[in-house]
C-alpha cells in the first residue's frame, strides 16, 4: 500500500510516504496453543464456582457449555472470516454502529479485566492447598519440628484466601513488568505450556477411568429441575422475590436457564480467537477452522469430562468444602493408588495449573491492552493513553490503566473465587451476545463475499434466513438477560465498569473529534491520498538514485531533518519509507485501507508535512 | 398483575431457550459434519 501526494503541482517539492506492513505468521497449533492457555485455564475453577451455585448436577451444565462453545466458535469462524483486525469492536461497529460497539468493547474490557484477577487468585489457590496438604500430611508423620508446630498453634498452615491474593498480586506485577518492556508471551512458550498441560490431562483421564473402574464413582444428578439447588447468591435479586428453592420448580426451563447462566464461565477465551485469527499462517480460514477444532475438542475433554469427574470422584464430605477453588488438585487426590504417587501427581496439577493460569494473567493484559490500542487508532481513546513509553516504546499508559484495575479488583475480591468467577460472566456472555447479534445483522446488511458461514441457512423468495446464527444468538441473549436478574454482583460491577469506559470512550473520541478535525483540513490542502497495490518507483514515479529515509515514529525524525537539510531535493528526490512490524498476520480476504492505514500512519503524514 | 408480567418475560426467555438449543444443536451437527471433512481432506468450501 502506498500514499503520495499530488505530483502535478509544480511549485511543490514532491513527497512519497511509502507504507507497508511487515507480517509473522504462526501455524494452527501455535494458534490453538495461545486460545487454549486462557480458554483451558478456565477448567482450573469453573465447575467448582458452578457446583457452588447449582449444586451437584453443575458438571452437565459445564458439558453443555463446552458443547455449546462449539456453536459460538462457529460466529466467530464467520467474523473472523469477514474481518481479519477488529473482533468484538470491529463486528459491532460495521453492523451496530459506533456507539454499541464502544459499549460492547467496555464489556469485553471488564471481561479482560477479570481474567488476570480470576486466573491468578485461582493459581493462588492452587499453590495454597497444595502447601497447606503437605503440611497436614508432613504433621501425621510427624515431620514438623515442635518450634514451627508451637508457632501455628497446631498444624502449620496458610491463610487460603490472603495467600492467594499476594500471588495473584506478584504475578500481575510480573507481568506487568513484562508487559511494559514488551516481552510477551510468545507463541512457542504457549505451545510448551500446552503441551505439559496435555500430557497432565492425559494422565488425569486414563487414572480417572482406572478408578473408576476399581473403585467405583458417585452418581451426577441429572441436569433437571428438582435435582437443582441455588444458593441465596446464585439468584441475586430474584432472592428478593421467590423463596430460595422454588425458583426452579415454578419455571422448570427457567432453572435450566438460570443454571446454564452460572456455567457460562466455562468457555471464556473464545474472544482469543478473533485475536489469534490475524497471526495466522496461510490458508488463513482453513487453518481458522482447524485451530477451532483443536481447541472445541480439547476444551471439551478437559473442562468438560474433568468437571463430571470430579463430582464421580471427589467425595461430596470434602468436594466442595475443601476443594472448591481447586478441583483438580482434589481430583488427584481421590484417585486410585498411593499416596505418595496422589500428592506427586497434584505436585504435577499445581505446576500446570499455575503454568496455564498465569499465562492466561499475560493474555489479560496483552488482550486489553491491544483491545484499548485498536480502539484507540480510532480516535475512541485519548492520545495520551498511547504516549510510548520512554525507554521501551511500549503502550505503558494502557498497561498501567490495565493492571490497576486489575490489582484494585484483586485487592476488592479478597481471594474469592466465587465472586470474580460471577463478575467474571457478565463480560464474557455480553461480549458473545454483541458479537452474534452483531453476525446476525450483517448477514443482512452486507450481502457480498464471506469465507464461511455458520449453517444452516435456507433461503425464502430470495431472502437468506440464518437460522443457525439466530438460534445462537438467542440462547446468548437469553442467557445474558438472565444473568442481569440472578447475578447480582456482576451486574452492579459490570454495569458500572462498563459505563465508566463508556464514557470514557465518548468523552475522549469528542476531544480527539475537534483535536484531530484541523489537522485533517490542513492535510486535505496539502495530500491527495491514493492507494496503489504495488510500491515501485515507477508507479511512483521516483528518479533514479534517490534517498530512502526509513523512520518508524514520528517522535524521531531527526535523521530526517538531517537528510532534508544535505539534499537538494530539486536534483534528488527524498523517499521516506516506514514499516509497521505488526505482531499481528493479514488478511486472506485483504484489508481494507482504514485497517492497514490508521491513525498512527495519518499522525506520521501530517508531522512529515511540516518536516518538508 | 406483577406476577402475570413476570410469568409472560419467563415464558418468552424459555422460548427463546428452546428455539435457540434446538438451532444450535442443529449447527453442532453441521458444522461437526464439515469439521470431519476438513480434518479427512473433503472439504466443500461453505462460502456464500
Amino acid at each position: 500500500m502506498s500514499s503520495f501526494g499530488p505530483t502535478s503541482p509544480s511549485n511543490r517539492v514532491r513527497i512519497v510516504v511509502a507504507t507497508s506492513v511487515m507480517l509473522t505468521f504462526i501455524s494452527y497449533w501455535r494458534a490453538a496453543a495461545i486460545v487454549l492457555n486462557d480458554l483451558a485455564s478456565s477448567a482450573f475453577y469453573a465447575c467448582g464456582i458452578a457446583e457452588q451455585a447449582v449444586g451437584k448436577s453443575a458438571p452437565w451444565f459445564i458439558v453443555a457449555v463446552m458443547l455449546f462453545s462449539f456453536a459460538v466458535r462457529a460466529v466467530y469462524v464467520e467474523s473472523c472470516s469477514m474481518f481479519v483486525r477488529g473482533g468484538v469492536y470491529k463486528v459491532v461497529k460495521e453492523a451496530l454502529g459506533g456507539t454499541l460497539a464502544k459499549l460492547s468493547v467496555s464489556a469485553l474490557m471488564f471481561d479482560y479485566i477479570l481474567t488476570g484477577p480470576i486466573s491468578g487468585v485461582s493459581a493462588g489457590q492452587y499453590i495454597v492447598g497444595l502447601v497447606n496438604e503437605t503440611f497436614v500430611t508432613a504433621d501425621v508423620h510427624g515431620w514438623i519440628p515442635r518450634a514451627v508446630h508451637n508457632i501455628f498453634h497446631g498444624t502449620p498452615h496458610l491463610n487460603v484466601n490472603l495467600t492467594s491474593v499476594v500471588i495473584a498480586l506478584a504475578v500481575t506485577i510480573y507481568y506487568w513488568r513484562e508487559n511494559t518492556k514488551g516481552i510477551q508471551e510468545s507463541s512457542e512458550k504457549a505451545l510448551r505450556v500446552m503441551q505439559i498441560t496435555t500430557v497432565m490431562v492425559i494422565i488425569l483421564m486414563a487414572w480417572s477411568v482406572f478408578t473408576l473402574l476399581k473403585a467405583g464413582y458417585n452418581p451426577v444428578p441429572l441436569p433437571l429441575p428438582q435435582n437443582l439447588h441455588f444458593s441465596k447468591e446464585s439468584l441475586g435479586f430474584l432472592s428478593h422475590s421467590f423463596p430460595e428453592q422454588d425458583v426452579a420448580k415454578m419455571f422448570g426451563l427457567l432453572g435450566i436457564l438460570i443454571a446454564f447462566g452460572h456455567s457460562v464461565l466455562a468457555m471464556s477465551g473464545e474472544e482469543s480467537l478473533a485475536q489469534v485469527n490475524r497471526e495466522l499462517a496461510h490458508p488463513k480460514l482453513k487453518n481458522l477452522k482447524k485451530a477451532a477444532i483443536v481447541i472445541a475438542i480439547y476444551s471439551f475433554v478437559f473442562t468438560g469430562l474433568s468437571a463430571l469427574l470430579s463430582v464421580m470422584l471427589i467425595p461430596d464430605a470434602v468436594r466442595v468444602p475443601v476443594y472448591k477453588d481447586n478441583l483438580i488438585s482434589g481430583l488427584a487426590m481421590y484417585m486410585w493408588g498411593p499416596l505418595i504417587l496422589r500428592l506427586i501427581f497434584r505436585a504435577f496439577v499445581v505446576v500446570v495449573g499455575f503454568l496455564i493460569l498465569s499465562g492466561a494473567v499475560n493474555t489479560a493484559i496483552i488482550g486489553s491492552n491491544g483491545v484499548l490500542n485498536r480502539v484507540s487508532e480510532d480516535g475512541v481513546l485519548a492520545d495520551w493513553f498511547r504516549f510510548p513509553h520512554r525507554k521501551y516504546g511500549t503502550s505503558s499508559r494502557i498497561i498501567n490503566m490495565v493492571v490497576i484495575l486489575q490489582i484494585l479488583t484483586i485487592l476488592a475480591s479478597r481471594g474469592n473465587v466465587y465472586v470474580l468467577g460471577e463478575a467474571y460472566a457478565f463480560g464474557v456472555i455480553w461480549s458473545f451476545t454483541f458479537n452474534s447479534l452483531s453476525m446476525l445483522v450483517l448477514r443482512f446488511k452486507y450481502k457480498g463475499d464471506r469465507g464461511w458461514k455458520v449453517p444452516p441457512n435456507i433461503t425464502i423468495a430470495g431472502t437468506e434466513i440464518p437460522i443457525g446464527l439466530f438460534s445462537v444468538m438467542l440462547v446468548l441473549l437469553s442467557t445474558a438477560l438472565v444473568n442481569l436478574a440472578t447475578k447480582s454482583v456482576a451486574t452492579l460491577a459490570g454495569v458500572s465498569f462498563s459505563v465508566v469506559f463508556f464514557v470514557i470512550f465518548t468523552v475522549s473520541e469528542h476531544v480527539n473529534r475537534k483535536k484531530h478535525a484541523l489537522a485533517k483540513e490542513h492535510m486535505k490542502d496539502h495530500f491527495q491520498l491514493l492507494q496503489r497495490d504495488t510500491v515501485d518507483r515507477g508507479s511512483l514515479g521516483i528518479r533514479p538514485g534517490n534517498v530512502l529515509v526509513p523512520v518508524r515514529d514520528y517522535n524521531t525524525l531527526n535523521h530526517l531533518r538531517w537528510v532534508l537539510e544535505h539534499t537538494d531535493t530539486r536534483e534528488q528526490d527524498v523517499v521516506v519509507m516506514t514499516a509497521r512490524v505488526s505482531q499481528f498476520g493479514t488478511a486472506a480476504y485483504g484489508l481494507s485501507s482504514e485497517q492497514v492505514f490508521s491513525d498512527y500512519e495519518h499522525s506520521e503524514i501530517f508531522l512529515l508535512e511540516r518536516y518538508f | 398483575m406483577g406476577l402475570i408480567i413476570i410469568t409472560v418475560l419467563v415464558r418468552i426467555l424459555e422460548a427463546m431457550l428452546v428455539v435457540g438449543t434446538i438451532g444450535s444443536i442443529v449447527v453442532l451437527v453441521l458444522s461437526g459434519i464439515e469439521d470431519l471433512k476438513l480434518l479427512f481432506g473433503r472439504e466443500e468450501q461453505n462460502y456464500s
